[in-house]
This record gives C-alpha cells, structure tokens and sequence, in this order.
C-alpha cells in the first residue's frame, strides 16, 4: 500500500523567480525506508516540510494514504535536525507535547511518555530539562516525542547531522532497532541526509535530487541483506555510482 | 488661533524643540564616547569588567530622576545661570542614555572570536591600532541600535526634567519642548496639539535622518549581516517555518536589539551554533551580583549611621517609609495592569500575526512620546474628580511602563527557537496547552527583564506623576511641617498632588530647600529598588536562565 505520493512538486524562493523544486514525484511504500539526498540547498528540508503539511507548495499535490495533505496530518510525525525541544518544559513535558492531538488521560500520556524515554535509555531524566542533556540525548527525546503521536509516517530531517560521528553513529543503530519493534504503528518512515553512507546503510529506496532547480535524478532501490557494512563490494560500488551522480551537476 | 498667531507659535515651537534636540544630541554623543571608553575597557581588563559592569547593571534600574534635584542643587551651584541648568539637564539626559550603550559595547567585544585577539598579538598591534581597528568597529553596530533605544529613554528624561525645572522657577531651563508643555497647561488643545505634533515630527525625522543611515553605514561591520539570501515564498497554510527562516536570515533590526539581547542571554538560541568561541567568556557569568549585595549592603549603612550619628532625622525616616509604602502600591498597582494587558497582546503579535517588526517601528514613535507631556492634558480635567490625583498618577505610571514590557518581550520574541510553531503544528498543540506550554513561557524572559526596566521607569515618573505644580511654586507655607504626614497629605500645591508619595515629597524636600530629607529619601528609595531586583528579578532572571539557556 501507498504510505505517501509526491506528485510533481514544484517550488519557489519568496521572489518567485528562483525555482527550487521543478517537478518532483516519488513514492513510499507501507514498511519502507526511504531517503533523499542531494547537493546542499535543493530544498531536501522543505520538501520534507510540504510531505509534512507545514508549507505549501506552488504546485502539485502530497497524498497520505490518498487523502491529499492540505495541512499537519495526525498520522505522520517529524523529527527535527536542530531537535526542536522547548527548552522551558521538562522532557517528559516535551514528550508529552506528542500526544497533545491523543484524547487520553494525563496518567497515560505519563505512563507512556515514561515507558517511550525508558526505551529510548533515558529513565531517570524524565525531571531534567534539555539543556541539561547531550544532543544525543536530546535527540532521543526529540524522537520520542515524535513516536509519541502514533505516526504512520515517520519524516526525519537530518537527525543525526546536529550531533558527533560517535554519536550519531549509536544512535542511528538505536533508531533502526527501534523501529522493527512491530508494537510501533510507524510503517514508514521519510528521512533527509546529506551523507550518503548513512542513507545506504538505512534505506529501502533512495531518491537522489539535482542541485536547484531540484528534480528527481535517480530513484534506487537497494536490495541488499542487513547489516550492511561500507566496506562490502556492493556498498562501495553503489556510493560511488551516487557521489558520481552528485557531482554531475 | 489666526494663521499669524499660529506662525509664531510654530516658531517658537521649532526653536523649542531644537533647543531640546541640541541637549539630546550633546548628551548622546557624550554618553557614546564615555561607553565605548568604559565598554570596551570592561571587556579587556579583567579586573576594570568585574567592577563596572554589576555597578553598571544597578545605575540602569535606579531613578536616576529622583537625583534630579541634587544634580540641579550642585551643577547651578558650580556652574552660572543657565550654563549650570542645562548642564544639569544635559548630565541628566546623559545617566538615562549610558547605560545600555556600555552593555551593548561591552558585550560586542567580549563576543569577539579568540582568533581576532590571536591577530592582533601576532601582528603587534598597538593598544590604539586595537581599540581603532577591532574594538570601536565591532562595537559600532550595537551602539548605534542601542542609540536609538537610549534617544527614546533620553527624551522621556528630558522632557520631564525640562518640565521639572519650570516647576521651580529658581532652576528653570529658557528653551524646551518639556518648558513649552509645562507651561501651556490644557487651556489651549490647539497649541498643545500643535506641539505634541511638532515633537513627533522630530522624531520621525531623527529616526530617519539620523539613525537610520547610522545604521545602514555600520550595518557593514555587523557579522550577522553575512548570512543573507533570499528568502522562501509564503503560501498561508502554516506560516510559522518561512517566517522563521525569514527573520533568521534579514536578522535583527533596530531597536529590538536590547530585547533580542537579554533573550540571547537567557535563550542563547541556536543562531549561535556555528560561531567560533568567544573570548572572554568565561569570565562573564563570574561577575555576578557580589557587587550587587556589596552595594545594598552600603547603602542600608550609610541610612543606618546616618539615622545613629544624627537621631533628630529619625522622624524624616517614619515619613519617608510611609511615602514610599504609598507610591510603592501605585507603581506596582500600575504595573501589574500594564502586565495584563501587555502579555495577551504581545501573545497575539508574536504567535498570531508574525508581524511583530511592523508594530515595533509603530510602538517606537508611541512609545516616544513621554508620557509626562500629557500631564498638562489630564491634569485639570482629572482634577474636577475625587482622587482625579491619583488617576493622573496611574496614568502616567501606566504610560511609563508598558512599553517597556512590550517592546522587552517583543524583541526577546527573536531569541524564541525557531522551530516552536512546527512543533506546535506538527503536533497540534492548542489551546490552553499551547497558552502554558508555550505562549507564556516562551515570553517570560522577556517580560522579566521588561519587568525591571519598567518599574524602573515608574518610579523616575514618579516625581511628576504623584505632584505635578504647572508653572506655579510651591508654596513655602508646607516647610516647617514637612515632617507632619497630615500636613503632606493635605498639601496640594496648584496643580496635581496625590496624598501621600515619594514623588511627592520629594518635590516638596526639594522646594523647601531641605536636602537631607531629599537625600534620605533618594537613599531609601534606591535601597529598596537594589533589594527589590537582587531578591525578586535577580532570583527568577535566574531560575528561567538557567532552564532557558
């Protein structure tokens, strides 16, 4: 089944004369994880940003499961680059936040809010503010909170580039254990990167953008058994095929 | 009014605000060199910062007006006739307009990148080359937009002591918008109108023959300015990421900067992120309110071996303190409405409409009329009522305070994180739980430190909102019982009196020519405004910066 459709997206700089997006369509399939990459300032973030409702865009059309998004959806949730934590509430206030559109009780929205940050390794901060934790913590947080609105669809803008090599790294392999856990609704999930290896280390299908005007350059799907390590023959070969791709422009 | 009659009084008008506007400018271009003096000395002598800045930090929430008429006693004193009232007058002006300019300075340079400091050791510059070629330039951009907050703090001074100094006709400034309104009383609406319109003209004028091109030549030194690129196209769905994303990139603008300041400092939003690390940093969070109790400490000692080495004040200190407690419940009666009313409309500009830079520059011109200058307006009208004393006082402390706290949150609004309305959309949080979550919260750095600049600003008002005299003396018949509290409670004067006040008694101390009642009463009032900040302000400035940073 079809989680999202993006449908001949076009986009312009407040001018009108600058064209960001020309034309852009792909698609995400139930159970996939797909990333898009390319050049800095092909507007990845805010196509990430209309596929989420929070812009709109000059032309063409976003589906969530076929109905068209006109604005924030209930079913897809977004996971910040910068985080996007407020830096006023408690974590487990943040967290809460995600389940501001749930009509529950304030004891479950901390029941669960307390069993999502102990998933995530973050029991006994639920008191602390963010400026208290690392950005991989606050990361953690920042995903929680985003888990926590029940989200079919999971959009990710670049969240691991805010934070060190290290712990990006563990946290990337957190995520993705966290989501094969099947009690999570998220079927899908959209993610913005500018780092190829992590892309093709995570991802079902990759959708490579041109530099400004932004069109869709190459849609590949990578098959390949997980783990996948960068030093594997075929992991080589396609990273170079896409810096290859990349530096055409 | 004939055309003629109406000609000579727009000359009288012009040459009278002139005369003003000459005050400003001489007390503006004194207060600029003292701070980048000052500023930047702070800023690279360890031990010079520790001292000025806390010390700094308590003259910017002191009544400085309160001092007025010792300054006048002393400065027509020491210098003849009208040389020492304008030079009181122009000193006056200068201790509202410093203080803010020797933070923006100070912090200018302590921001500055360790690499540039590196430079100038590995090149040799000279101490001169230094202040010439780094500090001063990297200074300008925020002396000019902090200029421009001064001039409207400047003329509310101005005004107000120019009115002040009418109300005595001993020590009494010749030409002056604040002598124009102070005389013409409410009789006459035209004349009053045509002067009130005369002086926004200036100000308009000023804001956009002076300052403006100020700003535009130095904008080339500010280091944000480099970030620029166009920016995205609007389609109102959600405005919040575009909106965002456009004041990240066009930057700050004028006079918000002071709000954007103190929310930096509490915020420290992430437009940072990517800067190399300052210099003297570390230093900074070291200077801390040691000084500040140091400094309330001296003066509860210097009130209590006053009140021991000569017991006969005693009785000065009683009246006093019932004064005080009595302005105290107006400034804080005054303030707190301000409050309520300000923190629903800057809600409303911040979170709702995104326009909020619009209604700065809208607020500025308001903001900048004194409200003293509607004192002749209200007065008599006002007075025809029972207690019609005490509405013009919470007028003018209302007027006094809450554009303090506006434009305070407003500019702190810059600092909030940028991506609090995508939250709030992506999550759909509304309503009450975005009023508590975020709304009032995201605010509060902002409304505290308008908070304390606001009651700063009542209490300077006080001496002309709680006794307003006109053009009359006042007459010496209160004198001998100036320590009878029914005596200053039933004394009226000519014009605007409220029962009991500091304002008032002040005044009339100063009237009767009693200084050490005048002093004793500055005394307190300060030591009461020092403990205020140190134990209400200091305390939750804190606690939010701490969460907030």
């Amino acid at each position: 089944m079809e989680m999202i459709n993006v449908e001949n997206i076009s986009f312009s700089f407040e001018d009108g004369i600058t064209r960001i997006m020309d034309g852009i369509s792909f698609n995400v399939e139930e159970d996939e994880f797909v990333s898009i990459i390319g050049p800095s300032g092909c507007g990845k973030s805010t196509m990430l940003r209309i596929i989420a409702g929070l812009i709109k865009p000059d032309g063409g059309k976003v589906f969530y499961m076929g109905k068209e998004v006109s604005g924030p959806v209930r079913g897809i949730s977004f996971v910040f680059q910068d985080f996007a934590l407020l830096p006023w509430l408690t974590i487990i206030e943040n967290v809460k936040l995600g389940f501001s559109l749930i009509n529950i009780t304030e004891e479950e929205k901390n029941r669960r809010s307390t069993l999502l940050l102990d998933s995530f390794g973050l029991s006994g901060f639920e008191n602390s503010y963010p400026n208290a934790l690392s950005g991989g913590m606050k990361q953690r947080v920042g995903i929680a909170r985003a888990l926590a609105s029940d989200p079919n669809v999971l959009l990710m803008d670049e969240p691991f580039s805010a934070l060190d090599q290290l712990t990006a790294d563990t946290l990337r392999s957190d995520i993705i254990y966290q989501l094969k856990n099947k009690d999570l609704p998220v079927k899908s999930v959209i993610m913005v990167t500018h780092n190829v290896e992590e892309a093709i280390e995570l991802s079902d299908k990759m959708v490579i953008l041109s530099a400004k005007p932004s069109h869709v350059k190459e849609v590949i799907n990578v098959n390949m058994p997980r783990p996948r390590s960068k030093r594997s023959r075929k992991v080589a070969a396609l990273m170079d095929h896409i810096y290859a791709e990349l530096a055409k422009d | 009014m004939d055309f003629y009659a109406a000609l000579s009084l727009l000359r009288m008008l012009v040459l009278d605000t002139g005369a003003s506007w000459v005050r400003m400018f001489i007390a503006l271009g004194i207060s600029i060199i003292l701070s980048l003096i000052l500023g930047i000395y702070a800023a690279i002598s360890e031990r010079f910062g520790r001292i000025i800045i806390p010390i700094v930090d308590i003259f910017q929430t002191l009544p400085i007006l309160a001092f007025f008429p010792i300054v006048i006693v002393v400065f027509v004193g020491i210098l003849p006739g009208y040389i020492g009232i304008n030079a009181a007058v122009i000193f006056l002006i200068i201790t509202s307009m410093i203080w803010n300019i020797i933070f923006g300075v100070y912090e200018s340079v302590i921001v500055l990148p360790s690499e540039v400091m590196e430079m100038a050791e590995l090149y040799g510059l000279s101490t001169w080359q230094r202040f010439k070629k780094i500090f001063i330039p990297a200074s300008m951009p925020r002396v000019v937009q902090q200029s421009i907050l001064s001039w409207s703090i400047g003329l509310f001074y101005l005004v107000t002591s120019e009115i002040f100094s009418t109300g005595v006709s001993q020590y009494k400034v010749t030409y002056g918008i604040g002598v124009f309104f102070g005389t013409i009383g409410s009789s006459n609406l035209a004349e009053y109108l045509l002067g009130i319109a005369v002086f926004i003209v200036f100000v308009i004028a000023t804001r956009l023959l002076f300052f403006k091109p100020l700003e535009n030549y130095f904008s080339r030194y500010s280091r944000q300015q480099s970030t620029s690129a166009g920016y995205l196209r609007i389609h109102n769905i959600v405005h919040a990421p575009i909106r965002f994303i456009r004041k990240r990139v066009t930057g700050p603008t004028r006079i918000q900067d002071m709000g954007i300041r103190i929310g930096r400092v509490i915020l420290k939003p992430r437009l940072k992120k990517n800067e190399p690390k300052p210099i003297y940093v570390k230093r900074k969070s070291r200077t801390g309110s040691r000084t500040k109790y140091a400094t309330a400490a001296i003066l509860l000692a210097v009130l209590i071996i006053l009140l021991y080495l000569y017991p006969q004040i005693l009785p000065y200190e009683y009246i006093i303190i019932v004064n005080l407690a009595f302005s105290f419940a107006r400034v804080w009666f005054a303030f707190l409405v301000a409050l309520a009313i300000s923190i629903p409309v800057c809600v409303y500009l911040i979170f709702m409409t995104r326009q909020t830079s619009k209604y700065v520059l809208l607020f500025q011109i308001i903001a900048s009329i004194p409200a003293t200058i509607l004192l002749p307006l209200i007065v008599a009208p006002l007075s025809a009522y029972q207690y019609g004393a005490e509405y013009t006082a919470f007028i003018v402390f209302f007027l006094s305070s809450i554009w303090y706290i506006i434009f305070s949150a407003l500019g702190a609004s810059k600092a909030i994180p940028n991506s609090i309305d995508e939250v709030k959309n992506i999550f759909g949080v509304r309503g009450r739980e975005a009023w508590q979550k975020i709304y009032l919260k995201a605010i509060m750095p902002g409304l505290i430190t308008g908070a304390v600049t606001a009651i700063a600003a009542e209490w300077n008002a006080s001496i002309v909102a709680e006794f307003f005299n006109g053009s009359g003396n006042i007459s010496s018949a209160i004198c001998p019982s100036i320590t009878s509290l029914s005596a200053i409670s039933h004394f009226t004067g000519s014009g605007n009196a409220v029962s009991l006040g500091i304002g008032k008694l002040l005044d009339i101390s100063l009237s009767c020519n009693n200084i050490t009642l005048m002093l004793i009463a500055i005394v307190n009032l300060s030591v009461m405004i020092i403990l205020i900040n140190i134990f209400v302000w200091k305390r939750l400035y804190n606690k939010t910066s701490a969460i907030y940073r």
